[in-house]
């Protein structure tokens, strides 16, 4: 009966032989490993808005304009492009662009992805970011004209970030769903291979009009453990990684192996639905924010490294009112507040937050307790992504922790988050969507900051949220490796090149 | 039915049972590491029942500017916080104990649920059998295939998280190994001489089941339970580990254990102390229920 | 031998779509996932649309019986959330799950059964007691908690091995460790325990007393008997680690199918939460069906017509 012994041996040694793990290219020099919080979901730049999917796109893709950390554009696809009047830009394409394929990036090629972003079939989530823009017209061969429907001062800004110009010809021929996996974009790396859940592998592109990027290979991971991810960059697994939470950053700069350079801000807040009781009155709202510990918590959970905010305007972003004070913590104030707002015996509120993001069930329970002192008593209640967001749509929410990146334009997260027109959920007012509208069309930008201070100044005195602070996110670069992280927080290699 | 039979099925259905439970606490009690684990277990009982007495620190108290102190003995620790401080300045050694009333809680509560659903199914399947028996079966296939991870994340998905709902969901998720065993004793129950005199003279069914089956099958059901409360809370804290758990701001050992997955490299006490605690409440049943086993299980205890 | 097979089968078909049902429901009460898809600044008139566009608006009934009529066509649709067939997604991700559980079953027999053996021998010895203390921490040990405290000392203290992720043979040690701790305890427990019933039965006792060699006996004949219940438990568990490794391929970072689940639950993908749970079930159903037939093979004296 030995057979009975060897078989399933061999039915083990079969199986384990048959998935046993490749192993993974050697690393040299011409290469980068950058690691991220998460692999990409996909790599149509168009149909993602998630910040781990869009960095590894704006390598393998590229726009018509490169912003800028100031908020103003420099050319990219397009070479230059002059204002036909106050509702139109016409743009000239550069000549020498191709795709990955070998298709020209020309007039059609834009033309076909401006109205891809709106194609129902895409669902696309940028959509509502471009939707100043009303026509695209194809000039020539290298020439177009774009429209507003009004004025619109971040146009090109925001074209230079959301409209990817993708291959007509490689797209009708593949599908959406291919595009989606091997994507063929114009930008300075082409895609290798991807192998779901392990890495994105990317080459440079030889015929790239522009600089050509110092390295020949780049690998994308995603590893979520935060752990993980800070010593794969100390033990020289990774080159650069994101999300470096600030408890770890010391540990980075004394491993001696790599440094730190900032990017842009996370922006918690704490919304409030100013349309129910007891915070439809501004005093308990006032209340909320004199509640809240915000010097304690920037110090304690985040090293110091929190920049205080007044207003719902980033400090560090264009328009913020300068003359605007934080808030400053007084639970006596707060109780006052509340008393006079008729609530001498404190009020209750539920406070939802969502689990998904590392440290904001801290911050929650501190905010919670926080406002218990002042005699606000919180029910906390943690949701998982698909259900804090629903909740949030459906108005469901009383009080709720969210965040917003700190951009450097102001337009781009004040409109979508208060205006009426993208969403009332919470808080509706005439006088900053008209100051909103305002916002957009002035060309001037002196004049332009007056009216995002004015917004700013309401915001804070209306109080529709509790005022935070914003926390500058790092990225972790081994010492080998010269790169410099930009507002926008996207991983763009190619300005990663060797030190010394 | 003659008196004889009528009193012969009255000394089968008692005699045993007294019988067996005099045996059982002697068997469990002659052996050494069945008796450690009972003790350890009525300890954490204890403890988790009157620590408000000895130890009454707020687990909810917060110090930010005293966060990741370390347990006493080590250099920087302080007997203020025998085990040191939380990512938020919160006495752990507290919250350990606080988290324990928890993890018991939804372990003991969880596995009577099941208990519960697996007895009441377990019975009618085993002892009506045919047509009913087969559609229970059928369904505790269903439930034995079906990855139970998933299950019980989907359903907490659908019905939010709470204590009641994690007790719901981990006793529903596991009721198919008590009906299993339940049916299997059943079975052969069935067919003993004192159950079918007592149908022969007339007794109702459910009084049949109450009265001569139940009594019977407390055995191995003791056993099943003891085991696999250590199985719920394991599952317990993975569920709260997977930010799944009972909401803050009351601890449990899952969510202690997942906030402070984040500060391992800063301070491993928030991990390991609570993975300490779910070990030996673990231990201590699966001692426990080894001990029950042996001593019930008379294949086993012959060798 | 047909016959039972025959029955087998159907059995398995038949839980295999009592599971579809269960799943299908249970996902689509936890509520649709048209608000996820689109921007928050999606107007009420769009969210409706794609719900339209999608179907979400007819009843969970008609859905499903859609959903089986392509399944069975080996149609299971495109992710809501990564655009592209859920069967590719499933296709990239099964071989780390299946590379995954192999390593924990492997390296816990390899070490449990030895062990196991060892321990019924010497029955009673300094070693059989430390070994089964050993192997009641190991049951008694959340495997993710193990994972955590492997990672802090072999990865961030002793920098051994690389955190997380796939790749070599290295990085599937403390995965398959933490996975395979729990199954190594049950093991070799369970090899023990029929070591010490097979080596007291008479045949044994026969062997022995004939004079035949002490390892003879272990090896040819106790051995032997011993492997009927260590398959049916290898097999049984095999399936359970499939779906039961969520967690640690969470902490390590492994793309496999558990993985790949919880975040679709959390996105309410509907299509590829189906498809997984699906393919899970089948490979837990398929290796029963097998443990059954190695039964046989194993023990032909068990009669296969004998309704179980």
């Amino acid at each position: 009966m030995k057979r009975s012994f060897l078989f399933p041996l061999f039915v083990i040694l079969g199986c384990v032989l048959m998935v046993a793990p490749v192993p993974t290219s050697a690393m040299d020099a011409d290469t980068l490993v950058v690691i991220q919080e998460a692999e990409p979901v996909g790599l149509d730049l168009m149909r993602s808005s998630i910040q781990t999917t869009m960095s590894p796109c704006y390598n393998l893709h590229d726009t018509l304009f490169h912003p800028q950390e100031d908020a103003t554009v420099k050319p990219a696809l397009a070479e230059k492009w002059e204002k036909v009047d106050d509702l139109t830009w016409k743009i000239h394409l550069r000549k020498d662009a191709t795709f990955h394929n070998g298709e020209t990036v020309n007039a059609q090629a834009v033309k076909f992805s401006f109205d891809r972003v709106f194609d129902e079939d895409i669902q696309s989530p940028h959509k509502g970011k471009l939707s100043a823009f009303t026509e695209l017209t194809v000039i020539d061969d290298h020439t177009i004209t774009i429209k507003t429907e009004a004025p619109y001062a971040p146009g090109l800004y925001m074209l230079g970030y959301y409209l990817p110009i993708v291959p007509p010809k490689y797209i009708a021929e593949k599908g959406d769903s291919e595009y989606n996996t091997h994507p063929v974009g114009s930008g300075p790396y082409k895609l290798k291979e991807w192998v779901r859940g392990e890495a994105v592998i990317m080459e440079r592109f030889d015929d790239y009009y522009g600089p050509k990027p110092a390295y020949k290979t780049i690998i994308f991971k995603g590893i979520p453990e935060e752990a993980s991810r800070i010593a794969s960059l100390v033990t020289g697994e990774a080159h650069v990684i994101s999300g470096v939470p600030v408890h770890q950053r010391e540990k980075i700069k004394d491993s001696g192996k790599a440094y730190l350079t900032p990017q842009m801000g996370v922006m918690p807040y704490l919304g409030i639905n100013t349309y129910e009781a007891p915070f439809d009155d501004v005093r308990v709202r006032r209340a909320v924010n004199h509640a809240i510990n915000r010097e304690l918590i920037g110090k304690a959970l985040f090293n110091g490294e929190a920049i205080i905010c007044a207003g719902p305007i980033s400090p560090r972003t264009f328009g913020a009112n300068p003359d605007l004070e934080p808030y400053p913590f007084d639970p006596a104030k707060a109780k006052a507040l509340l008393k006079e707002a008729g609530h001498p015996d404190g009020i209750e509120a539920r406070l939802a937050y969502p689990t998904y993001m590392s440290q904001i069930q801290e911050q929650a329970e501190v905010i919670a307790a926080n406002l218990g002192e002042a005699g606000i008593k919180v029910t906390l209640e943690p949701y998982e992504r698909a259900v804090m967001w629903e909740r949030y749509k459906g108005k469901q929410h009383q009080m709720f922790i969210y965040w917003w990146d700190d951009a450097p334009e102001p337009d781009r997260y004040m409109y979508s988050l208060f205006h009426s027109e993208s969403r009332d959920y919470y808080y509706k007012n005439p006088k900053v969507d008209e100051l909103l509208d305002k916002g957009r069309t002035i060309m001037d930008r002196e004049e332009r900051a007056k009216v995002y201070h004015e917004i700013d100044r309401i915001l804070y005195e209306d109080c529709p949220w509790a005022f935070m602070y914003v926390v500058p996110e790092v990225f972790g670069v081994a010492n080998g490796v010269d790169y410099k992280g930009r507002r926008d927080g996207f991983l763009n290699m190619r300005y990663a090149k060797p030190k010394g | 039915m003659t008196a004889a039979g009528f009193k012969q099925a009255a000394t089968e259905r008692l005699g045993p049972r007294l019988r067996l439970m005099g045996e059982t606490a002697r068997e469990v009690a002659r052996r050494p590491s069945a008796l450690a684990g009972g003790i350890l277990l009525a300890l954490i009982l204890l403890t988790s029942l009157t620590f408000p007495l000895f130890y009454d620190v707020d687990p909810l108290k917060m110090d930010l500017l005293a966060r990741f102190s370390p347990p006493a003995w080590q250099e920087g620790g302080s007997w203020a916080h025998p085990l040191g401080t939380d990512n938020l300045g919160r006495d752990i050694l507290s919250r350990l104990l606080w988290g324990s009333r928890v993890s018991l809680l939804v372990g003991f509560s969880a596995v009577l649920v099941a208990a519960i659903a697996g007895i009441i199914l377990g019975l009618i399947s085993g002892y009506y059998g045919g047509r009913i028996d087969s559609v229970i079966m059928r369904i505790a296939d269903i439930f034995m295939a079906y990855p139970f991870m998933l299950l019980t994340i989907s359903i907490i998905a659908v019905l939010g998280s709470s204590i009641l709902n994690l007790i719901l969901v981990l006793g529903i998720s596991d009721w198919v190994t008590y009906a299993r065993t339940i049916r299997g004793s059943v079975l052969s129950l069935k067919e003993k001489e004192f159950v079918e005199a007592s149908r022969a003279i007339g007794t109702s069914h459910p009084v049949i089941i109450v009265r001569h089956i139940l009594p019977n099958v407390i055995s191995p059901l003791l056993i099943l339970a003891t085991l696999r409360v250590a199985n719920i809370i394991i599952w317990e804290s993975g569920l709260s580990f997977l930010g799944m758990g009972t909401p803050p701001p009351m601890p449990t050992w899952g969510r202690m254990l997942a906030e402070g997955r984040i500060y391992i490299t800063d301070a491993w006490w928030l991990v390991c102390l609570p993975g300490i605690a779910i070990m030996i409440t673990i231990l201590s049943t699966n001692l426990l229920g080894d001990g029950l086993r042996d001593a019930l299980d008379p294949r086993l205890r012959n060798l | 031998m047909l016959p039972y097979l025959l029955k087998r089968l159907l059995h398995t078909v038949y839980v295999i779509i009592g599971i579809s049902v269960i799943s299908f429901f249970f996902i689509h009460l936890s509520g649709d996932p048209v608000m996820l898809m689109l921007p928050g600044d999606a107007s009420h008139q769009e969210i409706e649309d794609l719900r339209e566009r999608l179907g979400f608006n007819d009843p969970i009934p008609v859905q499903y019986v859609r959903f089986a009529w392509n399944a069975v066509r080996g149609d299971f649709g495109e992710s809501l959330y990564y655009h592209v067939p859920v069967m590719e997604l499933i296709v990239e991700r099964l071989p780390a799950s299946i590379e995954l559980a192999v390593a924990a079953m492997v390296l816990a027999l390899v070490v449990a059964v030895p062990i196991g053996i060892v321990s019924a021998i010497k029955r009673g010895s300094l070693l059989d007691m430390g070994a089964m203390l050993g192997a009641l921490f190991g049951l008694s040990m959340p495997h993710f908690w193990l994972g955590i405290m492997l990672m802090l000392l072999f990865s961030v203290q002793l920098g051994w091995l690389p955190t997380s992720g796939r790749g070599t043979w290295l990085h599937l040690i403390m995965p398959a460790t933490a996975l395979g701790m729990s199954l190594m305890a049950m093991f070799a427990r369970l090899t023990r325990s029929v070591m010490l019933e097979v080596l007291s039965l008479d045949y044994i006792r026969t062997a022995r007393a004939k004079g035949l060699k002490e390892r003879m006996v272990i090896g040819k004949h106790a051995l032997k008997n011993a492997l009927i219940p260590l398959v049916t438990v290898a097999g049984m568990q095999f399936g359970f680690l499939i779906g039961g490794t969520v967690i640690i391929e969470t902490v390590f970072a492994w793309p496999g199918l558990g993985r790949l689940v919880v975040q679709a639950i959390f996105n309410r993908d509907y299509p590829l939460v189906q498809a997984i749970v699906l393919v899970m079930a089948v490979i837990f159903v398929g290796m029963n069906l097998l443990v059954d037939l190695l039964y046989i093979y194993l023990d032909p004296q068990i009669s296969y017509l004998e309704d179980k």
